[in-house]
């Protein structure tokens, strides 16, 4: 999953530019404007922001990139993309998304915010569980709003081949069934056969 | 361990996974030595995480590969077209461990099915018949569920759901398996904790692999001599067309020759026929046992896809096994419903990291936020189902870029069937009415993942000129070559593939094993 150094730093000047607390600001507020979380709090995207930056010092092609795309984005915001709303900033992102300045900050948010246990405990995963005996204590099996499903096979036939010849009656399963009311049964009996299915046992 | 000297023409079996680890351990069984050569190293169950990039980053095959077609994997994951295992057990390591047959007529597709403009289809040369008796040792082996006097396991939170569901809209054929992983202690190894980290390798050892099972067990018998960390790249033979030898890698990147007297390649279904391309000669210019053209040719990957359902209440779909759930009702051939094969909705639970990643690739902003702030609340599904065999799916040598030994790196052409096409398309809209059955608030089409069921690239037929391997696995052009992988499939079936592959093993073995001792190779 790494990226490729496309080209070599011809000129080493490049080399020699760093990041500046406000394009760190900017880049916070674009990996909130394109990866809006309410709920996270500051912690995912300044980290998130800062592997960027790591990343981006590690390859010439981003970091050129990356300085380019922030200086883009102001210009695209008619001055300053941190004084933009959440709607302007957004647009503004729709505009760069197919560059590969977006493209690199896109994948590397994607492949990495959300293996951090900040953003684990807002979304509700509990993480690594084994060390923990799993779930078999630990609620595996606790949803109660379904009734407790059959966990055996069905002892019903099941029909492997059904004939080339058209079956009017047959619709698709759920095609025409009802489904707001709770079918409880396990069994109710509303599979369907007729006399040209070629009935198979399963197994 | 035996230390079989590389100058011993031994039985050579290309790779420790489904296939191979269970061929190793049946022929030692039978007292016969054999090498296994693995590509990957020695992981054990203590080594690994409960962490999604961390465990794919130990456990995956990473070495570079291409991709072209049409397939959106292209696209979206162009250098990573098979999600395996490059280690000790392959992938049974990381498969989840559903375990369904085929069906009779998934044997004779092109019978059943009749001509399918643009499908490859061939009737298999072995029928159901001929397999269930290896079906059975499969599964008794594997420990599947739901067979052979193997409690089910208990429904999970996601389970809840999909059967909640299919029962709403009136399929009957659903359960918590067949699922190769232990709902009570079975064959030496622990019943499951409902950790929710199968594809993660499986710290605990409930779930089957041939890394719990069949190589420490070929290993006891003395006459195992497995050599992690070492990976073919050529199978050489002699002026009599015999193979006599394989060429691998060690760690370091020297070479090495182990005499063979028979070879049997299980790198699942690219790298056995890079392999084979990479094996080509002045006597076999095509590349090894490809007299037919067929090697590396009809690769199939299942037509597959994921719904993810989101709910008002908690779900919690990554508590406990994470594929312990099916539905069987659309696997049947059912030409109504405007495709022939059929396929399977199996539950499915990925991690945050993975979900990010996987649910729409490319995808930002809100509509992908709003995915994610749903996790608690969301169930999953994937769909495994049949697809059609095209000559032009195709594994091939790319000559323009290498790996970093300098070998050519395969390239794996993929465009979808029309019948693939209308397949996913159904099993998307069955999914949803499944899922609003219950109440789900909106559901989310994935675009397959990366290929887990890489199947076909040298295919078993009766007749030489149309696949690469007969009845038992032989290579029809090399007396003492086999193929032992997925890769030996004629068509992919609706069902997972790893039970048919184990099934096949055994079966191979017993074959082996008398020819061995008659002389017959």
């Amino acid at each position: 999953m790494g990226y490729p150094e496309k080209y070599p730093a011809k000129y080493p000047q490049l080399n020699e530019m760093e990041f500046t607390d406000t394009a760190r600001r900017i880049l916070i507020r674009i990996l909130r404007v394109a990866f809006p979380h309410e709920g996270f709090p500051d912690g995912p995207y300044e980290r998130q922001a800062d592997q960027i930056f790591e990343l981006a010092n590690e390859s010439t092609w981003f970091r050129i990139k990356l300085t380019q795309g922030i200086a883009t984005l102001n210009d695209l915001a008619g001055g300053s993309f941190l004084g933009l709303d959440d709607q302007s900033a957004t647009k503004v992102l729709k505009h760069v998304e197919h560059t590969d300045f977006f493209g690199f900050i896109r994948r590397t948010t994607i492949l990495n915010m959300y293996e951090d246990e900040a953003v684990w405990e807002v979304l509700g995963y509990e993480g690594p569980s084994f060390d923990r005996g799993g779930y078999l204590d630990r609620g595996f099996n606790d949803l109660d709003w379904l009734p407790d499903p059959r966990v055996e096979e069905s002892d019903e036939p099941f029909v492997e081949v059904v004939s080339d010849l058209p079956v009017p009656s047959r619709a698709a399963p759920g095609a025409d069934q009802p489904t707001g009311e709770a079918a409880q049964a396990s069994h109710p009996g509303l599979a369907s056969t007729t006399a040209d299915q070629n009935l198979t046992e399963d197994n | 361990m035996a230390e079989i000297s590389q100058d011993e023409a031994s039985v050579v079996i290309i790779g420790s996974g489904a296939g191979g680890g269970t061929l190793a351990y049946e022929l030692t069984r039978a007292g016969i030595p054999v090498v296994v050569l693995e590509a990957g190293p020695h992981l054990r169950n203590e080594d690994y995480m409960n962490l999604e990039w961390e465990a794919f980053n130990q456990m995956a095959w990473l070495d570079p590969r291409t991709t072209s077609g049409s397939w959106r994997i292209a696209t979206d994951f162009p250098n990573l077209p098979a999600w395996v295992v490059k280690a000790v057990g392959g992938t049974t390591t990381h498969w989840s461990g559903a375990t369904p047959r085929f069906r009779a007529h998934e044997f004779r597709t092109r019978s059943v099915y009749g001509r399918v403009e643009g499908a490859n289809l061939l009737d298999w040369p072995i029928t159901l018949e001929d397999l269930a008796p290896y079906y059975d040792r499969a599964e008794k082996a594997m420990g599947s569920t739901h067979r052979h006097g193997r409690p089910p396991l208990p429904a999970n939170n996601n389970y809840k759901v999909l059967a909640g569901g299919a029962e709403k809209v009136g399929y009957r054929h659903y359960a918590t398996g067949p699922y190769a992983t232990n709902a009570e202690p079975y064959d030496g190894r622990p019943a499951s904790i409902q950790d929710g980290f199968n594809f993660q390798g499986d710290k605990n050892r409930s779930k089957w692999s041939t890394l719990v099972r069949e190589l420490p067990r070929a290993q006891e018998t003395g006459l195992l001599d497995l050599r992690p960390e070492s990976q073919a790249v050529q199978i050489t033979h002699g002026k009599d067309g015999r193979v006599d030898a394989v060429i691998y890698l060690d760690s370091e990147g020297n070479l090495h020759r182990q005499a063979a007297q028979v070879v049997c390649v299980a790198g699942n279904s690219i790298e056995t026929p890079r392999l084979l391309l990479m094996s080509a000669s002045s006597l076999f210019p095509d590349g090894l046992a490809n007299s037919s053209g067929q090697v590396g040719r009809n690769y199939m990957r299942h037509t597959t896809g994921s719904v993810y359902a989101r709910f008002e209440k908690e779900v919690r779909m990554y508590r406990g096994e994470t594929m312990a759930g099916l539905i069987a009702d659309e696997a049947r051939h059912d030409p109504s419903r405007g495709f022939v094969g059929g396929y399977y909705l199996q539950m499915i639970s990925l991690g945050p990291a993975f979900l990010a990643s996987f649910i729409e690739p490319g995808a930002w902003g809100r509509e992908f936020t709003e995915l994610m702030d749903a996790y608690a609340r969301t169930a999953g599904l994937w769909i495994v189902g049949e697809d059609m065999p095209q000559e032009s799916n195709r594994v091939t040598l790319n000559s323009t870029v290498q790996d970093r030994y300098g070998l050519p790196v395969p390239d794996v052409h993929f465009d979808d069937h029309p019948n693939d096409v209308a397949m996913r398309e159904h099993a998307y809209a069955q999914s949803d009415r499944v899922y609003e059955a219950v109440g789900a608030l909106g559901t989310h089409h994935t675009p397959p993942y990366p290929s887990t069921h890489n199947l076909g690239t040298s295919r078993m037929s009766e007749r030489p000129e149309d696949g690469v391997t007969d009845r038992w696995g032989r290579t029809h052009d090399v007396p003492n070559l086999f193929v032992s992988d997925g890769s030996l499939f004629t068509t992919g079936a609706a069902a997972n593939p790893t039970l048919t592959i184990v099934a096949l093993a055994i079966r191979q073995a017993e074959y082996l094993v008398d020819k061995l001792r008659t002389g017959g190779l």
